[in-house]
This record gives C-alpha cells, structure tokens and sequence, in this order.
C-alpha cells in the first residue's frame, strides 16, 4: 500500500502582528512615504542575502595565499570574486542605508582573534553574510562584547587562551567587517565546497570557531550572562 | 567613562525625546497577538522566522532612503522603545510593536488609521 | 542651522554605479595621519549627532588603516555632504579604554573621523 505523503506542515494562520506589519506598511505607502513597487524591490534584494558568499570567501582564502592577500587589502574586489557587488547589487546601485561599500576582511593568526559587533546600531556586511542574528541586535550583546569581549565569547563556547589577543572591531562607520577565521586542523586536502560548510555565519562575525563537522550555527548563547545588562528604568 | 555606558544612543542620533507611554492599540494586540513561536509550536512548523519578517528589512531601508525615519535613529528609537515597552516578546514581534510606536509617536501614521488599516486587512484576508 | 532639502538625485547622480563611500573620493585634500600615528580621542564638547563612542573618548590608540574619505556623520545627519573628511581605523588596548580590564593583549578597533584624532 503506498504511503501517503504528508504536506509539509504549514502555519495555517494570521497573527495580529503579521496584520500589524501590512498594516504600518500600507499606511505608509497610503501616505506616499514610499511606493509599493520601491519596498518589493528592497525586500527582494535583502530576501537574496545569505552568508553563502562569504563562507566561500573564506575558503578561497584559505586555499589560494593570493587571493587571502586581496581579501584582506580589498575587501570590495575580492567579493566580486565571489559573486558579491557590494556597489550595483543594490537597487540604489551606490549600497544601502546601512551597508555602504566598505568591506574590510579581518584576519585571524593563531594569536590574533577578531570579532564584531556595532555599539551603535548592530551594522552588519548583510550584502556577503545575510541577515545578523538576533542576538546580534541586541543591547545586551553590543554594550557587553566592547566590554567583556572574554565573557560574552564564553557564553557563545568559545574561550580562548590568555596570550592569544582579542580584538573587537566596533563597526560604527561605513566599514563593515567580518572575520577570516584561521583554518583548523583536520582539513587537509578538502575541496573550496567542503571547506566552506563549516565557516558557518558566527564564525565570520567571530563568536565561534570552524570547526571539521559543525556546520551550524547555535541559535543563541547557551549559557545565561554572566554579567546581564541592569535594566534600570 | 560610564563602565556601562558602551552604547551611545543618546549621541549617537538627533536626540529625540522616545515616547514610551502604552499605545492602547499596541497593548491590544500583545494581549491578543499569537507570537510565531507559540504558532510553530501549533502547527508542527520548524521555521526560526515568520514569513513576514523580511517585509521590515524593506521597511526599514524605504523609510531610510524617503527620509522620513532615517536609519539610526530608526534603530535608536527601536533600542529604547523595546527596552521600555517589548522586551517580553521575542524578536519579530517587538520588532514590528516597536517600529509601529515610535511611527505613531512621530505621527507618521496615527493610532486611528493603524486600527482602521488592521480591520481592513483581518477582512481582506478573511479572518474570523 | 538650517536642515537642507535632502538632494537624493544629487547623491544618487554622485554615487551609482560609484559606491559610497567610493563617490567621495579626492575630496578631503591629503590626510593628516598616517598608518602607525599614535593618536588621541579628543574630548570634544557634546555635539548635537556623533558617532564616536563615550567609551573611547580621551584614549591613546594607534592608526592601522587610512580607510576612505566621506562627509562626517555630523555632517551628514543634516544632509551636508559638501566637505568629506578622512576616516581612520584606530586600535587601543582594552586596558586603556576600561578600568580594570584583566587581559593586557586584548584590543579593540574602531574608525574615526579626522576631527575626532590628535596626535598623542
């Protein structure tokens, strides 16, 4: 007897916030704010974004010392190289409102540990590395990792040795960073595909490491703060 | 230096005063609202985001690039507005009830017209 | 001051196809700083809109990057995109910016405009 298949299972209802959403949405295309076709086109665009690209660009590094170099010096080139126009992907054709076209790839070393955050306002180089999490946009984890990089980077699992430096990049400019973690063992002879699986999206923001066989990222910090925000009002 | 003080809202944007009093509207609908969490757990749906989250990141740059509510005190007013009002709801949705608030404190769109606009869709798409 | 009607055509004529902040390049005439200057975050009285963070003013840091040149964002809060400035990519020692850091390796990096930076 064939099996039946079951449909995929699917949200069968509307929520008073998704209301919400279309409503503040066509209110202001109702008031000419902006137009409807404008905000489709946007919404496909940030829709298209994924940390993909940047994962690769990680593991071209990783294989070709010469494009490393050009990663590192011109962050806006070597993302054409993976298929990221940080210029004329948008529909502005100049960048977006909050991503501009100043990417700058942060090198690891064995001594050397970068990581990201925006104390402002959560920037993040969506064009190559998607959507930040949640997590990221929080006050808890931008008034907190300038200050306690050690303690946040240990909520996420991530400790490191005293001798090695961390160094936070607070990207409160146009600059958008993300980070070139140093390849780990256990990786020798595996293909640009195979490399790039395991630099997942909290890799390149710094909070976790690559590692062979993890190719996801935690959905958030698994260990309460130490330290938590004092919400005083 | 503020040990805590990392983050520079208030210099960081045109200072603007956040409204933060209860819009009785909002209140309404984090009473009755289902939050996605609470549906994906129904429905059996394994989906991190609701399918109309993206619809904010449009949002967000369109308000930006007509100007009339500029990028960082957009996310300024998001930061203070959540804080003070819908820190309880997970993120979509005190993402949406926040920039919902401080539109309507700015008058970009009024309390009346988001009800109005509310009933308007809950028919348009045939809800109970 | 006066709030100028923000020109979108002209910045979109500047920049597409160009880039920001690629649009603004030439502008802000040779950069005072150098890659390697010690500098120091001025203290400089509350301006109405700045980007530059509480926690570093008065701190000692390095210059690592000339990055790009682009109005401030002083400046372009109000929609003055007429006088682009250097933006430079400072580093300091966490111990110089917190009291009582614990790790005397651990830095941080962030960009400043030159208005913000003197030499230290």
């Amino acid at each position: 007897m064939a099996e039946k298949h079951k449909p995929a299972p699917m949200v069968d209802e509307v929520s008073d916030f998704e209301i919400l959403e279309m409503a503040v949405r066509e209110l202001a295309i109702e008031k000419g704010l902006f137009s409807a076709e404008d905000h489709r086109i946007w919404t496909e665009y940030v829709h298209s974004l994924s940390p993909a690209p940047a994962a690769r660009l990680v593991a071209k590094a990783w294989l070709d010392p010469e494009f490393k170099k050009l990663a590192v010096t011109d962050g806006i080139k070597a993302s054409l190289e993976v298929g990221v126009d940080w210029i004329n992907d948008p529909p502005t054709g100049f960048g977006t409102p909050s991503d501009y076209c100043h990417l700058r790839v942060l090198e690891d070393t064995p001594k050397l540990k970068h990581v990201v955050v925006c104390t402002l306002c959560s920037c993040y180089p969506r064009p190559i590395l998607g959507q930040s999490p949640e997590w990221y946009r929080t006050p808890n984890y931008r008034r907190r990792l300038v200050r306690w990089p050690r303690e946040v980077l240990a909520e996420f699992g991530l400790v490191l040795p005293d001798d090695v430096e961390i160094r936070v990049a607070d990207s409160n400019q146009k600059t958008r960073y993300m980070v070139l973690p140093v390849r780990p063992e256990g990786t020798e002879g595996w293909t640009e595909d195979q490399l790039a699986e395991i630099v997942t999206r909290d890799c390149m923001i710094g909070v976790a490491v690559p590692k062979p066989g993890v190719t996801t990222n935690i959905p958030k910090p698994v260990h309460p703060a130490l330290r938590p925000v004092q919400h005083d009002h | 230096m503020a040990d805590e003080d990392t983050m520079t809202g208030e210099h960081g944007a045109v200072t603007v005063e956040e409204n933060v009093a209860p819009i009785p509207l909002l209140e309404e609908i984090r009473e009755r609202g289902r939050v996605w969490e609470e549906l994906c757990e129904e429905y059996g749906v394994d989906n991190p985001d609701p399918p109309w989250k993206i619809n904010l990141e449009g949002t967000y740059i369109a308000l930006d690039l007509c100007r009339a509510f500029p990028w960082l005190e957009r996310r300024n007013a998001e930061d203070v507005v959540t804080e003070a009002r819908y820190a309880d709801l997970p993120a979509p949705e005190r993402q949406v009830m926040a920039l919902a608030h401080s539109m309507i404190q700015r008058g970009l769109v009024s309390e009346r017209d988001l009800q109005r606009k509310m009933k308007e869709l809950e028919e348009r798409l045939n809800r109970v | 001051m006066s709030k100028p009607q923000y020109d979108r055509t002209h910045h979109a004529k500047k920049a597409t196809g160009i880039g920001d902040p690629q649009c603004f390049k030439g502008e802000a005439g040779p950069p005072k700083f150098k890659e390697g200057d010690k500098v120091r975050v001025r203290n400089r009285s509350d301006v109405f809109y700045t980007r530059c963070q509480v926690y570093t003013r008065g701190a000692v840091g390095e210059i690592t990057k000339v990055c790009y040149e682009s109005p401030a964002p002083e400046d372009e809060a109000w929609d003055n995109t007429e006088n682009p400035v250097w933006f430079y990519s400072v580093v300091f020692r966490q111990q110089e910016l917190w009291p009582e850091y614990p790790f005397p390796g651990d830095t941080l990096e962030t960009e400043f405009t030159e208005d913000w930076l003197e030499p230290a």
